[in-house]
């Protein structure tokens, strides 16, 4: 039993025997009597020892590591290492969280608000004195307490690299593959994973929208719960077939929030109008239901006096999927760059309503455009509508990433 | 409920080699029709953005249109007869050259000798700018990266670790259609990878070109020698009867497919007209210029 053997060499590493058997005997009570979580039964039995033979637990034996060493919980560790972020304390028992390099790796710390320790300042390297390594679901960090020495260093301590610093992020910013980003969002929806390589994919959303994520075997994260929201430090943004995703990777901090999270089912896809539908342009609805007209028929209400309305139903395109875009009045107004009284006249004049149908469809067909809003049904309601960019950089990526094939 | 087909993008170099058209489902005649290209596109719609550089009325009692779309890496033929009313309008009235947008359906016909011949049924031609051409190469570069690197991934066992600029594809169900591609046309992974560098060294090109010279200036970016890539080199050369320029396996691969239902050759309906030479090097009276049944 590992743990028990763990238990036996910290205490004789801190000078105290204690026979195998008896360490067990209190171990199996806390775990199979009572049910304490293997962990904290370790914990736990280590310091009954401790206080047993009247040890304090602290400093005593800290011994100087590399990141890389970190392999158990609970031993006492002295690092060299530099801040490589910080983030915001997740609980007030917590002054500062962070993540910690060396030339060996990078691993998370903590730092307690008892411990009434300076704050450490991002970018700056240190020497770190009665660091208490932890584990958590097989990931390593180390705690700050308040025996813990912390020395700046005046040279810098080279990092294993953190790919970047993550941004806070609504998930409506996401904008491109490859992003590092923070992102607090709610678990909208849990999907059968569709490959061995992935643990866990669903759906994430905020206030701004949602979106796919995909959390990988070898992640070693912890599950996620539909419907509770989280904090997630350092996700990856990827894309696939047109829509964004972010997947959660081994350097992910995952925190569990209370803070209720309102999900907009909004959605967002940026490609070529490709169809302009029947029903676009300049329309008659009825005056009561405000159903569009058939030749001068409302199906509720018969024969009606129709009122003017300018919209454009469309279906948008990024050569991977494809969505039913609904756009209303005023954002076609803007879209042609004519009122809806204009497109009347010039229907007018013509005798003919198809002139401005001809018009939308000369500005629409075949340019690119990013829309955003909710899905009702087959339709994407249309909130913003804007011509997508030409981005210089996605020409100097895809020539990399073609070079790299 | 009805749902409409993606429209993919695929450069024209590659479409015009794309011979490989089956039906998905039952044997209907409302069973989709798709067209699978050398990187694995399995295409029922296709959406390019190019330049037209020619157009015919081909039709004999009533219109029915012909043009010639060209993008960095080929040319296409596209149609619009009286069942395409707006298409068919539009490549009558645009001038040539023109970028245009064109949303269609790829058709593949077979020739009284076995030939397999690409083209475009139009749906919608719309002129562009520049700048939606630019961003359609981008675009098309980018979809056929993401089946160029799938494809790769078959041979290569893929690490499922973590890397930052990994690019994953969670949804791998085109790995079948890759494979397939694959074994047809024996896709050359870097010949394609050229194909895509060379259409986006275009955009540079033409972004450079635009700030001193005048629109009329951008005709033909494909005839450059330096961005033409090796399947365009031969259709310079002198055509040989019975072998389409570019695609140098159609002959031994016709016999091995069985005739599709909707590629039936339509007997004593070959013609050779309206092909006014507008560019040297895309010699159309050589090329193929059969028309499709529509």
């Amino acid at each position: 039993m590992k743990d028990i053997e763990q238990i036996v060499s910290r205490l004789s590493e801190l000078g105290i025997s204690v026979s195998t058997e008896d360490v067990e005997k209190r171990y199996r009570l806390l775990v199979d009597k009572f049910q304490v979580p293997p962990r904290e039964a370790q914990r736990s039995v280590l310091n009954y020892f401790l206080k047993e033979k009247g040890v304090a637990l602290p400093a005593r034996k800290s011994e100087q590591v590399k990141i890389n060493q970190i392999r158990e919980p609970g031993r006492w560790v002295d690092l060299e290492a530099k801040v490589l972020s910080l983030f915001d304390s997740p609980s007030p028992a917590i002054s500062q969280a962070g993540i910690l390099g060396d030339e060996t790796g990078n691993i998370r710390f903590v730092k307690w608000a008892k411990s009434e320790q300076p704050d450490l300042v991002e970018g700056r390297s240190y020497l770190l004195r009665n660091l208490v390594t932890d584990e958590f679901q097989g990931r390593f960090s180390v705690k700050i307490n308040r025996s813990t020495e912390i020395a700046e260093l005046d040279r810098d301590i080279e990092s294993a690299v953190l790919p970047q610093s993550s941004a806070d992020y609504k998930v409506v910013d996401i904008s491109g593959p490859g992003q590092w980003i923070n992102l607090r969002a709610k678990v909208v929806q849990l999907w059968e994973p569709s490959s061995d390589s992935i643990q866990q994919q669903g759906l994430l959303g905020d206030e701004t929208g949602v979106v796919r994520f995909v959390k990988w075997a070898k992640s070693e994260q912890p599950d996620l719960v539909e419907g509770r929201s989280y904090l997630f430090r350092n996700l990856v943004t990827d894309e696939f077939q047109g829509r964004f995703s972010v997947k959660i990777n081994r350097s992910t901090v995952i925190e569990e929030t209370e803070e209720p999270i309102e999900v907009s089912l909004n959605r967002r896809i940026s490609g070529a109008i490709v169809d302009i539908q029947k029903g676009s342009g300049l329309i008659k609805r009825c005056p009561t239901c405000k159903r569009p007209l058939s030749k001068g028929m409302c199906a509720e209400h018969g024969k009606v006096e129709g009122v003017y309305d300018l919209r454009v139903k469309a279906a948008i395109d990024d050569g991977l999927i494809v969505q039913d875009i609904l756009i209303n009045r005023e954002r076609v107004e803007e879209l042609i760059g004519l009122t809806m009284e204009q497109a009347k006249e010039m229907a007018m004049e013509a005798l003919d309503h198809e002139v401005v149908l001809a018009l939308i469809e000369e500005k629409l067909i075949g340019r690119y455009f990013e829309v955003t809003g909710p899905v009702r049904d087959r339709y994407l309601l249309v909130d913003s509508i804007k011509e997508m960019p030409f981005s210089d950089e996605d020409l100097s990526l895809l020539v990399s990433r073609a070079e790299g094939l | 409920m009805y749902s409409r087909e993606v429209a993919r993008r695929v450069f024209l170099a590659e479409l015009k080699r794309s011979d490989l058209s089956f039906r998905e489902g039952d044997d209907s005649q409302y069973a989709p029709q798709y067209l699978l290209t050398p990187t694995g596109a399995r295409c029922n719609r296709v959406f390019v953005v190019g330049t037209l550089i020619e157009r015919d009325d081909i039709g004999e009692e009533v219109e029915y249109w012909r043009g010639r779309l060209a993008d960095p890496t080929g040319s296409i033929l596209i149609y619009a007869g009286q069942y395409q009313p707006e298409a068919s309008r539009a490549l009558a009235e645009i001038e040539i050259p023109s970028f245009v947008a064109v949303v269609g359906k790829p058709s593949v016909y077979e020739t009284e000798d076995g030939r397999k011949i690409t083209s475009i049924r139009a749906e919608a031609v719309q002129k562009v700018d520049l700048d939606t051409r630019n961003k359609w190469i981008i675009e098309a570069a980018r979809r056929t990266l993401e089946r160029l690197e799938l494809m790769r991934s078959i041979d290569v066992p893929q690490s499922t670790d973590f890397r930052p600029g990994t690019i994953y594809h969670p949804e791998a169900t085109t790995v079948e259609d890759c494979r397939k591609a694959r074994g047809h046309y024996s896709t050359n992974i870097s010949e394609y990878k050229q194909m895509v560098l060379t259409a986006l060294s275009a955009i540079r090109k033409e972004q450079a070109i635009e700030e001193s010279m005048p629109a009329e200036a951008h005709v033909m970016p494909e005839v450059h020698a330096e961005t033409r890539t090796p399947g365009e080199v031969e259709m310079q050369d002198p055509p040989v009867r019975g072998k389409l320029p570019v695609d140098y396996e159609a002959d031994s691969r016709a016999e091995s497919l069985k005739p599709d239902a909707y590629t039936k050759p339509q007997p004593g309906r070959r013609r050779q007209t309206g092909s006014k030479r507008i560019s040297s090097l895309v010699d159309l009276e050589n090329d193929d210029i059969e028309e499709i049944d529509i």
